[in-house]
């Protein structure tokens, strides 16, 4: 479709006063091409420190494969500063964007003052640089800063490097692990083990807390565990099971499925005064809430139509709408973080794909091409899911950026991971 | 006896050749001029119409023109006189279907120079991801006749400016147009002298 439009254009001509006009709607697939030079260093610094810190930048910006790199020995030239750098040695070998930079020492602490420019080959401008003062221990760290501020720069978008992933890993038939680590795998912590099931992990908004529903007392329990000090908090919501919490993007309510004799609807819980206020009182099955990003709505989904279905509740006036009708299964609504679009887990035929619908459009479109997909999960920007599919009987992450132009999988872990869930960013 | 038959035989195989070339000589040749081709059928079409309508019009033309001639040879005149007339009336219909032809072969041309142009921009333009924004923005571009870009200028911005700096990226990355070549120069003016690139993005999750 996308394709066909892009080939309307229309002409305004063959007047004096009207200009020709050609439309532009498709855009290349090709992906920007970045060369992450060799930082240079300060004679009296470890010699490493350069490379180590480049080399860092390169492996987060290509993480979720939205660049191209230009392989070091490739280059012709290793510039450090401005002086040394000329934009026909980028130019000829089809570079878009180059990031150099030189790390300088500051004090006998061991502190490092590294400074960092980007370069837009194509325009022949320099469109960024900055400098930034860390520890030696802390290398990582500061490339994450300064991948973050390329990023940005390069796409318009928050860079997302210092984001965590939340998830459980399902390592052998009955040990359940509740694990986060960083966006790229490293730093992995494990906060609970249990010989029961674990689910439905969620941040909280500080992203100080993890809620997830834990079954180790034998019902569907939700925890609020606190990242800093281990502890573990279970919300006693009254009802026989409390499954799929999820936090407010304000941080006051959690939203959540209380079942009372069987029946799930979806209840607000909150925090501070720890009142439930029901939300759907309907025989059908009402469950996976999840907030809108002003914190007035939570879609979820329901079977009262006959088949899992996505409604959309306003939490004051408990106004319901329903917003999806394409097929006979929809389920695990999100909503972007602009509130404008959808994205759930469509099925069709056996396979279960994950899907993205604009909420002022009717029709539905599936990003994945895999067949078992589930949980998706949005980065914080808004471009890229990951979701937990499977491969045979293991279960990995996979995920796709929203042009659709890269996808990947996260590194395996020791077992099934199941559940992920993005963190939001640190402001 | 055996002799006048193979010169017989000789005699019909050479009759046989040589109908042969003529037959080739003879078939009609295709390469008309375009222009020429054009201009015969419609004055072929327009006279086939006025024998098949002959209108009174065109008889009252006659007759007024025939008054007014005082020669002996009254017949002759008359039909000259008719064929001019009728002449007079087609001339303004032929030439506008000759300007209908040019105008469409020239739209037929800018569309397929346009059409070279979007594809060449599509290709080396990175969109960026716009969420749900519905954005556009125009750039107005100079060429010169050698299809040499010489100036552009995003004349109508987008509210986003990576939007704005992804056109800016993929403009500086065009140097030429080199398909104008092909255009008549007049036409070349008309459109491509200046024109707008129209970036737009739906919004849409593509």
């Amino acid at each position: 479709m996308i394709r066909f439009l892009s080939l309307l254009f229309f002409v305004v001509s063959n007047s004096i006063f009207s200009i020709l006009e050609i439309e532009i709607l498709k855009g290349s697939d090709n992906l920007s091409k970045v060369a992450f030079v060799p930082f240079g260093i300060e004679s009296g610094i470890e010699e490493n420190y350069g490379n180590q810190i480049s080399k860092n930048i390169e492996k987060n910006m290509l993480l979720f494969g939205e660049f191209e790199n230009l392989a070091v020995n490739e280059m012709l030239s290793y510039p450090s500063s401005e002086n040394d750098f000329y934009y026909r040695d980028w130019k000829v070998l089809g570079v878009d964007y180059s990031v150099i930079g030189k790390v300088n020492s500051v004090n006998s602490l061991g502190n490092l003052n590294i400074s960092y420019s980007l370069f837009n080959i194509n325009r022949r401008i320099k469109i960024l640089e900055g400098e930034i003062v860390g520890s030696e221990d802390n290398i990582e760290g500061i490339s994450k800063i300064i991948s973050n501020r390329i990023y940005e720069e390069i796409t318009g978008l928050r860079g997302i490097f210092d984001t965590k992933l939340a998830y459980v890993i399902n390592s052998d038939a009955d040990t359940y692990q509740m694990c986060i680590s960083d966006i790229d795998g490293k730093n992995e912590e494990i906060l609970f083990t249990s010989k029961a099931p674990i689910m439905s992990p969620d941040w909280s908004p500080d992203r100080k807390k993890i809620a997830y529903v834990s079954f180790e007392n034998g019902l569907a329990e939700i925890f609020i565990q606190d990242l800093k000090s281990g502890k573990r908090d279970s919300i006693q919501a009254l009802g026989m099971t409390n499954s799929a919490p999820v936090w407010s993007p304000d941080g006051k309510s959690l939203a959540l499925v209380v079942s009372f004799s069987g029946n799930p609807d979806i209840f607000s819980y909150s925090i501070k005064n720890k009142r439930l206020i029901r939300l759907t009182n309907h025989y059908g099955i009402d469950t996976e809430p999840s907030w809108s990003p002003d914190s007035k709505k939570i879609i979820f989904t329901s079977d009262r139509s006959g088949s899992p279905q996505l409604y959309e509740i306003n939490t004051k006036s408990k106004r319901k709408k329903r917003l999806t009708r394409d097929g006979n299964y929809n389920a695990r609504g999100r909503y972007f973080p602009d509130g404008k679009s959808i994205f759930f887990v469509h099925g069709n035929d056996g396979n279960f794909q994950i899907a993205t619908k604009k909420l002022s459009s009717r029709y539905i479109e599936t990003l994945t091409s895999t067949s078992l997909d589930e949980s998706p999960t949005i980065s914080p920007n808004g471009n890229i899911i990951i979701y937990a599919t499977k491969d045979g009987s293991n279960g990995y992450l996979g995920g796709i950026t929203l042009d659709g132009k890269s996808r990947f999988s996260l590194p395996v872990k020791n077992g099934s991971v199941r559940e992920p869930s993005w963190s939001p960013l640190l402001n | 006896m055996n002799k006048a038959l193979t010169s017989l035989n000789t005699f019909f195989l050479i009759l046989l050749f040589f109908s042969l070339i003529f037959s080739m000589f003879s078939v009609p040749n295709l390469n008309i001029n375009e222009t020429q081709s054009i201009k015969v059928n419609f004055y072929e079409l327009i006279q086939q119409d006025d024998i098949l309508f002959d209108s009174s019009t065109s008889k009252t033309l006659i007759e007024k023109e025939t008054k007014k001639t005082s020669s002996t040879n009254k017949k002759t005149n008359t039909d000259e006189t008719s064929i001019i007339s009728k002449f007079k009336i087609n001339k303004l219909d032929i030439k506008n279907e000759i300007t209908k032809i040019k105008l469409s072969k020239e739209r037929e041309d800018i569309l397929r120079v346009s059409a070279i142009i979007q594809e060449r921009i599509s290709s080396i333009w990175i969109k960026p991801n716009s969420l749900s924004e519905s954005l556009i923005a125009k750039v107005l571009i100079d060429l010169a006749p050698s299809g040499e870009i010489l100036n552009f200028s995003l004349i109508e911005p987008s509210s986003n400016t990576s939007f704005n700096e992804s056109i800016l990226t993929a403009m500086n990355k065009m140097t030429f147009f080199e398909e104008v070549l092909s255009l008549e120069r007049k036409l070349f003016e008309q459109n491509f002298r200046n024109f707008n690139l129209v970036f737009k993005s739906s919004g849409e999750i593509e």
